[in-house]
C-alpha cells in the first residue's frame, strides 16, 4: 500500500503538521488526463495550494464527523472513507486533535496506526518535549527532528 | 461507567503501563518548589497559591495527552463519570492515590475529592508564621492540573481546596465545579 499524505489538526482547527509522501492521484489536483499516481504532480504546486488542501481536508472531516454524530449519536465517529482514487483515514483524540491519513485504496484500516502515531510519536516526542510549547500555532514544536524521523520510519517501514 | 470499573482500569494501568519513580524524589522536589515560591514571593501566600495553580495548569494541559495515551479511555458520558475517571484512574496512575469522590451538588455539577493520603505533602509542616496555616494551600498545584487537563477535553472547571490536614483540618478536600462544556472551535472564516 501507499501512503500519500498525513495531517494533524489541533483543537483550534489549525493544521499543525502536514507531510506528503507521494504525489496524490492526479485527478484530485484537477489533471484528469494523467494516469493516477504516475506523474509527479506535487512538483509544480505552490505552497499556497498546499495550504489550501489542508483546509479542505479539515473542512471535510469536520463536517463529516459532525454529521456522523448527528446521525449516530455523540459517541459515533467515522473511521475512513473511500473515493475511486484514495482512502482517507481519520482518528480523533478526546482532546480534539485530529489525525488524517490519505492512502491508496488497497490499504487496510489505519485507525490503529493513527492511534499508534498519537500514542508513540505525538505524545512522546511533541507533548512530552518540555521545550516545545503546549499548543502549536503554525506547527511550532511539532516539526522537531525526533517526531519527523520516527514518523518517516513508521510510515516507510511499519506501514509499507 | 461505575466507580468500581474505573478503579479496576486505574489499577490495571498502574500495574502494567507506568514507569515508577521514587516517591520521596517527587515529595522533596515538589516541596522545594513550594519553598522557593514562598521565598520568591516573600511569603505572600496568595501569590504562591496562584503560581502553583498556574504551574499545574501548564502541566495538566500536557498530562492529559499522556493520560489518554496510557489509558486509552474515551470521552466520559457525564460529569459523574469524569469525577470517577479523575479520582480512580488519573490520580491513581500518576500519584498512586485514589481520592474519594463525594458531596455531590444536587445539579451533579460539583463534587469534592477527599484525599486520605497525599504524596505531595509527606514530611511537610507549614511555616510557623501565623499566616501560612490560614493562607497557603500547599498542594494547590493539583487544582491547576485538573483545570488544565479538563480544559483540553472541553470542560471548563473551577477547583480549589477547602481544607487540608496540613492546616490542622480533619481532611484534605478539594472542591471541583463544572463551569461549562467548551464548544468545538470552528476554522476562521475566509472568503
Amino acid at each position: 500500500m501507499t501512503v500519500y499524505s498525513f495531517y494533524i489538526f489541533d483543537r483550534h482547527a489549525e493544521c499543525i503538521y502536514k507531510r506528503r509522501w507521494l504525489p496524490r492521484p492526479t485527478s484530485i489536483v484537477g489533471k484528469s488526463n494523467q494516469v493516477p499516481g504516475a506523474a509527479p504532480a506535487g512538483l509544480g504546486q505552490t505552497v499556497k495550494a498546499g495550504d489550501d488542501d489542508a483546509k479542505l481536508v479539515f473542512g471535510t472531516v469536520f463536517s463529516l464527523r459532525n454529521m456522523v454524530r448527528k446521525l449516530g449519536g455523540e459517541e459515533d465517529n467515522f473511521v475512513s472513507y473511500n473515493t475511486s482514487q484514495y482512502k482517507l483515514h481519520y482518528y480523533e483524540t478526546p482532546t480534539n486533535i485530529k489525525f488524517v491519513m490519505l492512502t491508496d485504496l488497497k490499504s487496510p484500516s489505519m485507525r490503529i496506526a493513527l492511534q499508534q502515531i498519537y500514542i508513540n510519536l505525538f505524545v512522546e516526542y511533541v507533548v512530552k518535549n518540555p521545550l516545545s510549547p503546549v499548543e502549536h500555532p503554525g506547527g511550532i514544536g511539532v516539526n522537531n527532528e525526533l517526531f519527523e524521523e520516527s514518523l518517516e520510519q513508521f510510515v516507510t517501514r511499519v506501514l509499507a | 461507567m461505575s466507580t468500581t470499573k474505573a478503579s479496576r482500569i486505574g489499577e490495571e494501568i498502574w500495574k502494567t503501563r507506568i514507569d515508577k519513580v521514587n516517591a520521596e524524589l517527587v515529595t522533596l522536589t515538589y516541596g522545594t518548589i513550594v519553598a522557593q515560591l514562598c521565598q520568591d514571593y516573600d511569603s505572600d501566600y496568595q501569590q504562591v497559591n496562584q503560581q502553583l495553580d498556574k504551574m499545574g495548569y501548564n502541566i495538566g494541559m500536557r498530562l492529559i495527552e499522556d493520560f489518554l495515551a496510557k489509558s486509552g479511555v474515551g470521552r466520559c458520558a457525564n460529569f459523574r463519570d469524569t469525577a470517577d475517571m479523575i479520582a480512580k484512574v488519573g490520580f491513581k496512575i500518576f500519584l498512586n492515590v485514589a481520592p474519594t469522590v463525594t458531596n455531590w451538588a444536587s445539579d451533579n455539577n460539583q463534587f469534592s475529592l477527599i484525599f486520605d493520603e497525599n504524596p505531595l505533602a509527606d514530611f511537610v509542616e507549614l511555616p510557623d508564621d501565623g499566616r501560612a496555616q490560614d493562607e497557603l494551600w500547599f498542594s494547590n498545584i493539583l487544582c491547576g492540573v485538573l483545570r488544565g487537563a479538563l480544559e483540553m477535553v472541553q470542560m471548563q472547571i473551577e477547583a480549589h481546596f477547602v481544607s487540608d490536614v496540613l492546616r490542622g483540618d480533619d481532611t484534605t478536600e478539594m472542591r471541583v465545579s463544572l463551569v461549562r462544556y467548551i464548544e468545538d472551535e470552528m476554522p476562521p472564516e475566509e472568503e
